[in-house]
């Protein structure tokens, strides 16, 4: 079973926003397709989105989705 | 507490189950202190008003959200939702397999020894096979709700 609390995928979404006119999650949740809560679960890492919402948010801030996503191995 | 539409849905099903099926299973193990013909005629009374009350207490209140978040009912469920409804699903479809497992062994029992339901007298319940395979569905459900909402908890 998938570990909610420890997922080895972090991300910049929050920083990327920031320098996105301080987009707000709400705004993001809506271009890509899925409520603010799960943009809210991505932020934090509690979360992994599936490849397509990955390469959504990727080319919305304009980034490759490595840019956005890192694997951390633990 | 920050719930999506999603989420308060689910806590309005998991609410009006537990209220108006509790109910009904209390009632109905009350039914073996009453006469052969008035249990019968309770039971069913019971269960038509439980499945009618669950029906407008859903239409009702899940209305009610819909219209107070138009914007979230119209998305549906997203990735997420549907991540944690599977695995809400796969529970719930475990506990109603073990009920209808428990329900067959019952009936093949008594197929094979009658005087197994003198024993227990106190089981003596009008329509008893069908109210277990109620249970084992509504409990069913409840693990499905729960489970759902511990992943949503979970991953705020």
């Amino acid at each position: 079973m998938i570990n909610l609390a420890t997922l080895p995928i972090k991300n910049k979404i929050r920083e990327l926003r920031f320098f996105a006119d301080e987009m707000t999650q709400q705004e993001l949740a809506e271009l890509v397709g899925v409520t603010r809560q799960t943009i809210m679960a991505i932020e934090k890492c509690k979360y992994s989105p599936t490849l397509e919402v990955a390469f959504k948010i990727a080319e919305i801030f304009g980034q490759s989705i490595d840019e956005v996503f890192q694997y951390q191995s633990v | 507490m920050n719930m999506s539409f999603r989420e308060k849905s689910i806590w309005i099903s998991l609410i009006s189950t537990l209220l108006i099926f509790g109910d009904y299973f209390l009632n109905v193990i009350a039914l073996a202190n009453l006469s052969e013909a008035v249990a019968k005629t309770t039971a069913l009374e019971l269960s038509i008003r439980a499945f009618v009350l669950i029906i407008i207490v859903e239409i009702i209140f899940q209305t009610v959200l819909a219209l107070n978040n138009h914007k979230a009912a119209n998305l549906g469920a997203d990735e997420r939702d549907k991540l944690f409804e599977y695995k809400g699903n796969n529970f719930g479809y475990t506990v109603l397999v073990i009920g209808v497992l428990l329900t067959l062994g019952r009936m093949v029992s008594l197929e094979i020894s009658p005087e197994f339901i003198e024993q227990f007298k106190v089981l003596n319940i009008p329509f008893l096979t069908a109210h277990i395979l109620l249970f084992s569905f509504i409990l069913s459900e409840v693990v499905r709700f729960s489970a759902q909402l511990y992943y949503y908890r979970r991953c705020d």
